[in-house]
């Protein structure tokens, strides 16, 4: 799992490269984690390269969720696979986050 | 060979008997009046039964069994000593001693003189068969198939030379005094294989001169009294077998000769042996303590006194800085502060936590600190990756460590380090171990929140199959009858695994049966029981309390109605129902929406969760499971799927639930063969079928 960040002014664009798993989890939570994310307007999660994510992975962003709306920050992910928004869908978190299939759409949102 | 092992019990007897024989033609030979009925028998018979006598001695010692034990030579000289040996002197001696004592008895010539000199003769060819056989044991000590060679050879030279004198052949003299002279010199080589006395510590040393000169001192004696006999008395009996005789004393003489010597000159080294043996001895104790599973204190301790005797220190001091420890250290013949102002000069020249070696105190800086010693070494005691303290020798004199003392020490530094790292992993093992106990428990109480007996009507028939990843799992599932024939079914999976997801399972399953309790305050039917969606909210609520922030739980409730041929259900985040329909003859997914319990912690949830009816047919077949089935993977990491899971279903629906199951799960297993399982895998198959069986079939 890689994590690339790149950030203007208000937004912060996450790009997630590889498997989202109970260890790379970690990393992904300690980003999240960090304070000055709350200063961003938005933040952008590209999901193009990321191939699989499992339950410890959707709970890093389920975790932060409360965090992120109270603070008035915008989760949006965008660029995702099919069989990864599928698992978005079935746990009903497409209801709950913003999902958008491009990137120009997200930086609209 | 195992011609005389199978003789070997009668030879004792025989050379008894053979004895006995002779000592009756000795008897007749010297004394031909003393029985006048019977002839005077022969030279040769009586060389003859010598002869026999000897070699059945000889032949009686050489296949006795092994007598050295181990490396315990002087127990091996001592039975050589105290007993043949001692035996032999003390009958000689007390010949002797009556012939000087000019006591009346026995006059030379008499028969009892006769009987005392074979009585000795005897013992003496005993003597010798012990004593030679017993170099043999001290000769082969740690000997080369060569030298065992060589020996056979010595062996098979003086058998010739016993067989030489029966024959009436007198070889030339020159001859015989050449082949003496090679066969002398032959022992006196052998003589000089004297490996054993290297094994013997000092006291041991000193014993072995001891009993050697008492072997020494019996030869002697036999030597001095065959003279005497020889000389003083009229012939009595034919000679003895001189050469074989000679030639055995001869060497039994040399070898105990050469080996007093070279255990005396030995002696002044022995100290040296003893150390390097205590050296290797300490070693051995420091890796035993290893293995008896003592503490690190006891380590540390045993690493102090073994270096303090080894290297012999006149004071030194132990620093152990291991934070897991409170031992931190000793001390012997030094101060405190004496040893804190060595460290901390060392620390001054930043010179703490390396080999040290100082030969010269008193002409360095030390010379400051006023201490009575002149040799300082230090050696410190880490690993890679620690550091655990130092320890600090002195000696009172200048020049007075080498560095061969660096060396072992350094060899007893890191074999005590490899010892407290080892009890460090035993430690940890023991924890371990005792966590796998636990977890083997927390096993066994899931196992029993299994349902064991499925529910059983002839409405329906339900399969099931459930297997956890690890110990203990997160996927639960659980059945309840209610009233009016009505039958709820709940499945789930707890997000992560282990004791965290094992405890958020049987939490659920007490929610489960808590909250499908028939409602007394219910102003109608169907209000009695919580509809699943309201079952949904309801636990969501009762979780979000408990749940930690990154957890969640997926789930799906059942309510199955078989009076009336319908069910309701809400799906909570978890996996789609797979369905085949009887009438439309078709397999699909329900496609229903619904979030997963926990991730929404407020009274909001309930608009997240629907509730979806449906009227079943006979043959109708439900297939609910858990993400471990779909995403399954093979040995390409491609998941199983949902879409494999529905052909499956098309392909099996007409069979029985069980064979469902088993069909799905054969294809399954032969998808993921030779790849670990990542996750829990549940999975349940529900057929329903007609309301009764059908008339007039």
């Amino acid at each position: 799992m890689k994590i690339t960040q790149n950030s203007t002014d208000t937004t912060l664009t996450l790009l997630l490269d590889g498997e989202l798993d109970a260890s790379s989890s970690v990393l992904l939570d300690n980003e999240l984690s960090k304070p000055e994310i709350l200063r961003y307007q938005k933040i952008l999660v590209d999901c193009r390269q990321l191939n699989y994510i499992s339950s410890a992975g959707l709970g890093v962003f389920i975790s932060h969720l409360q965090t992120f709306q109270d603070a008035n920050v915008k989760l949006i992910f965008f660029n995702m696979q099919e069989k990864v928004h599928n698992v978005f869908e079935i746990l009903g978190l497409d209801s709950l986050m913003t999902i958008v299939p491009s990137l120009a759409e997200a930086e609209a949102a | 060979m195992s011609f005389v092992r199978k003789i070997h019990p009668f030879l004792l007897p025989f050379s008894v008997l053979s004895w006995l024989a002779l000592l009756i033609c000795t008897l007749l030979y010297v004394h031909p009046t003393l029985m006048a009925g019977l002839p005077t028998p022969p030279g040769w018979l009586l060389l003859g039964l010598q002869a026999l006598f000897t070699a059945a001695i000889f032949l009686q010692e050489r296949y006795q069994t092994e007598r050295l034990r181990g490396i315990d030579f002087n127990r091996l000289l001592r039975h050589l000593v105290l007993g043949p040996a001692l035996v032999a002197a003390v009958c000689v001696g007390l010949h002797l001693g009556m012939h000087y004592a000019q006591q009346p008895l026995p006059a030379a010539g008499s028969v009892l003189f006769t009987v005392f000199y074979t009585i000795n003769v005897g013992l003496f060819v005993l003597l010798l068969a012990r004593t030679n056989y017993t170099w043999r044991s001290l000769v082969l000590f740690h000997g080369t198939e060569r030298l065992r060679r060589q020996w056979l050879w010595f062996e098979i030279l003086l058998g010739v030379t016993l067989l030489l004198r029966l024959l009436s052949w007198t070889p030339p003299l020159g001859l015989a005094t050449g082949l003496l002279g090679v066969l002398a010199a032959f022992g006196a080589y052998l003589s000089g294989r004297q490996k054993w006395v290297a094994y013997l510590n000092r006291r041991q040393k000193l014993e072995a001169v001891l009993l050697q000169l008492a072997v020494i001192l019996v030869m002697g004696l036999f030597v001095f009294y065959f003279q005497h006999t020889q000389t003083v008395l009229r012939l009595l009996a034919p000679p003895t077998q001189n050469a074989f005789l000679l030639l055995n004393a001869f060497f039994a003489g040399f070898y105990a000769l050469m080996g007093l010597l070279v255990t005396l000159f030995n002696l002044p080294t022995a100290g040296v042996f003893e150390q390097k043996r205590e050296e290797i001895l300490s070693m051995q104790r420091l890796t035993q303590l290893i293995q008896r599973g003592q503490t690190p204190e006891e380590v540390y301790r045993m690493f102090f006194d073994s270096a303090i005797q080894t290297v012999g220190a006149d004071a030194a001091w132990l620093l152990v800085e291991d934070v897991e420890n409170e031992y931190t250290g000793q001390l012997y013949q030094l101060r405190p502060e004496q040893g804190e102002a060595i460290r901390q000069l060392l620390t001054d020249y930043n010179l703490n936590n390396i080999e040290y070696l100082n030969n010269d105190l008193a002409n360095s800086s030390f010379r400051q600190l006023e201490l009575p010693y002149g040799s300082l070494m230090v050696m410190p005691l880490h690993s890679s990756k620690r550091q655990y303290g130092n320890i600090y020798m002195l000696k009172q004199y200048a020049q007075a460590f080498d560095r061969e003392n660096l060396s072992i020490l350094q060899t007893f530094a890191s074999q005590t380090v490899l010892s407290i790292e080892n009890l460090q992993l035993i430690q940890a093992s023991l924890l371990t171990q005792r966590v796998q106990d636990e977890l083997k428990i927390a096993s066994a109480v899931q196992e029993s929140l299994i349902p064991k007996n499925l529910p059983i009507d002839n409405w329906f028939e339900i399969s099931s199959h459930a297997v956890s990843a690890t110990e203990v799992g997160g996927d639960f599932y659980d059945f309840l009858h209610l009233p009016g024939r009505r039958l709820a079914v709940l499945i789930g999976d707890v997000s992560g695994k282990g004791v965290t997801a094992a405890f958020h399972v049987a939490q659920m399953k007490g929610i489960f049966h808590a909250l499908m309790q028939e409602n007394p305050l219910a102003r109608n039917e169907r209000e009695k029981f919580p509809v699943p969606s309201k079952f949904m909210a309801q636990a969501n609520d009762a979780l979000g309390r408990c749940l930690e922030k990154s957890a969640f739980i997926t789930a799906s409730l059942y309510i199955i109605d078989y009076e009336h041929g319908g069910f309701v259900f809400a799906r909570a985040g978890h996996c789609h129902t797979l369905y085949y329909h009887s009438i439309k003859e078709e397999v699909s997914y329900f496609h229903t929406t619904g979030l997963g319990l926990g991730i929404i912690r407020n009274d909001g949830y309930e608009k997240h969760i629907k509730n979806q009816f449906y009227d079943y047919n006979p043959g109708d077949v439900m297939v609910i499971y858990t993400d471990g089935i779909v995403e399954a993977r093979d040995a390409a990491q491609d998941e199983y799927g949902e879409d494999r899971l529905l052909r499956m279903l098309e392909q099996s629906f007409y069979l029985d639930a069980d064979q469902i199951k088993e069909y799905i799960l054969t294809d399954l297993n032969e998808f993921s063969k030779g790849q670990p399982m990542h996750d829990d895998q549940t999975l349940l198959v529900i057929k329903f079928k007609a309301a009764q069986p059908e008339a007039g079939l």
